[in-house]
């Protein structure tokens, strides 16, 4: 199952950095989402600094939907898709690979948008392992989600409008649990108040990678 | 005492109208099942009656089949 | 002629299930009304809450139908079609009916919980946990829907469904969960109390019981009704198909037979 999901998500990324796609279209949106929200919130900086938590992670969740549909239609041209299923690899290895390779860039789009909301709204950073450990833990969580919700919708046309809507309320106690850990992690709060939502995340990852593991597999086969 | 008649009317007007919309629903479907019924049996020289049971017709009734 | 296609045996409701669907819509219908009357009229105002205590006839009954009743019934039928040794038609059949008259029912508790909680709290809407997850499942019961709508072959859509449902019963602790701890664990959050006096007793009590039990009737007489329909567009959906098949093969027949006999 490891092997096959290294071999997934090699694939995945080694296709993501030819093309670049998430570098020149998913990023620069998720740039373009951040001033947009400034726009929305006005010149007040202490009522942008306030809401930069959020609105970071908002921008992650439409990010998180692009590089989805990405991660899916990577596979839907010229019968890739049965061509991965005839290659025998694991559906656990491909679902954690191509998870992964979500994962990855998140990440990365994570970090610029980081760096985006210091530099825009004025955000500070107090406590550093909050803001990571939220990253990494939300991360995966959406990689694993959004993942499946794609597989579930990936034969479908209608995929563009509908995988958006399947998600996003899944998607939510991400939203919720991320932007408090780095309300705490900006405003300097203590851990306590961070860390019951730490334990949420973690919670919602083991669930849903659990599930997307036993599940990947019967969900290709209905595709 | 407005609110409270508000919340009835629109929470039982909208089952209502719901339930309306299954019946309806169920009697156009039942319309359609009955229709294409009558016209497979027709198509192979049956008739339907009205228990959804489908009998042979009298002879030179309905279309002319080679090999039946 | 052509081959010999029938299409198969129409679905024929039997007389039992018929009348039983039809008993249960009359006893609905007449524990409502019943209800309406008791609601409205026979039982006094409440001491604290005035009239807007007759809104708790239906409000939970509808609200207990929604979340609990469909929804709970969808998530098990959607469990049982995708475990393989009881995987049938039937279960997802049941569960899309389960699910489109559980947004039904999800409706009205979103509007007469507002209704009721304007007046009692002053807001249209609160950010409680019990509302926000209310409102995060009726999101995902139309998502539901509207994967359903998507042309599939009916195992393939079923699986599909099941699978949406699945996602969509574990998602809906963690989301409530979420919400009860973002609004307590934040200081400063209101005390908006969403729970109803215990102290609830007399014909207040008899009346809310049967409120609970006529919204429950006509569920299961929705429920029912709304299968029936699933059962005769399935049938449709291969009836139909059958039948233009043969319209056409029979109309290339008869043009060979002219063929042959000129």
């Amino acid at each position: 199952m490891w092997r096959d999901s290294l071999l997934v998500a090699g694939k995945d990324l080694r296709i993501e950095a030819r093309s670049r796609v998430g570098l020149y279209q998913v990023a620069p949106f998720g740039v373009v989402a951040l001033v947009l929200f400034a726009f929305a919130l006005g010149p007040d900086r202490t009522q942008m600094a306030k809401g930069a938590p959020g609105l970071f992670w908002v921008a992650v969740l439409f990010c998180t939907v692009l590089a989805v549909q990405r991660s899916v239609s990577v596979e839907s041209v010229d019968g890739a898709r049965d061509g991965i299923r005839l290659s025998g690899l694991d559906p656990a290895g491909q679902f954690l690979g191509k998870a992964a390779a979500v994962a990855v860039q998140l990440i990365v789009l994570e970090v610029v948008l980081g760096i985006g909301v210091v530099l825009l709204y004025g955000a500070s950073i107090q406590v550093p392992w909050l803001i990571v450990a939220s990253c990494v833990l939300g991360t995966v969580g959406l990689a694993a989600t959004g993942t499946l919700y794609g597989a579930l919708s990936a034969g479908l046309r209608v995929r563009e409008t509908l995988l958006p809507f399947l998600f996003l309320p899944i998607a939510a106690p991400v939203l919720l649990a991320g932007t408090r850990v780095w309300q705490a992690g900006l405003a300097g709060g203590t851990e306590s108040y961070g860390s019951p939502w730490l334990r949420l995340l973690v919670v919602f990852d083991a669930i849903y990678v659990a599930l997307g593991i036993v599940v990947f597999g019967p969900i290709q086969e209905a595709a | 005492m407005g609110y409270v008649q508000a919340g009835y009317s629109i929470v039982l007007g909208i089952l209502f109208l719901y339930g309306l919309q299954l019946v309806w629903r169920r009697r156009r479907l039942n319309r359609s099942v009955a229709r294409v019924v009558a016209s497979d049996a027709a198509a192979v020289g049956l008739t339907v009656d009205t228990a959804g049971a489908r009998h042979a017709d009298a002879p030179g009734v309905g279309r002319p089949s080679g090999d039946r | 002629m052509s081959t010999n296609q029938h299409v198969p045996a129409p679905p024929v409701q039997s007389r039992r299930s018929l009348w039983t669907t039809r008993i249960i819509g009359i006893t609905a219908l007449v524990a409502t009304a019943f209800t309406v009357w008791l609601g409205l009229w026979v039982t006094p105002p409440d001491q604290v809450q005035g009239n807007l205590v007759r809104l708790v006839y239906i409000h939970p009954g509808v609200a207990w139908v929604a979340l609990y009743l469909a929804f709970g019934l969808a998530a098990l039928a959607s469990v049982l079609y995708l475990w393989p040794r009881t995987r049938s038609l039937y279960w997802d059949r049941l569960a899309a009916a389960a699910v489109e008259v559980g947004v039904v029912f999800n409706v009205c508790t979103l509007i007469s919980g507002s209704i009721w909680g304007k007046p009692t709290w002053g807001v249209w809407w609160a950010w409680d946990a019990r509302l926000t997850s209310t409102a995060v499942l009726l999101v995902l019961f139309l998502g539901y829907l509207a994967l359903r709508r998507v042309p599939a072959e009916p195992e393939v859509r079923a699986k599909r469904s099941a699978f949406v449902a699945l996602f969509a019963a574990v998602d809906i602790p963690i989301v409530h969960f979420s919400v009860l701890w973002w609004k307590t664990l934040h200081q400063g959050a209101t005390v908006l109390n969403a729970n109803l006096s215990p102290t609830i007793h007399g014909s207040m009590a008899w009346t809310l019981l049967l409120g609970f039990i006529a919204l429950t009737l006509v569920f299961v007489w929705m429920l029912l009704v709304r299968y029936r329909i699933g059962v005769l567009e399935d049938w449709l959906g291969t009836g139909e198909l059958d039948v233009a098949l043969r319209e056409r093969q029979a109309e290339g027949a008869g043009l060979d037979d002219d063929e042959a006999a000129a």
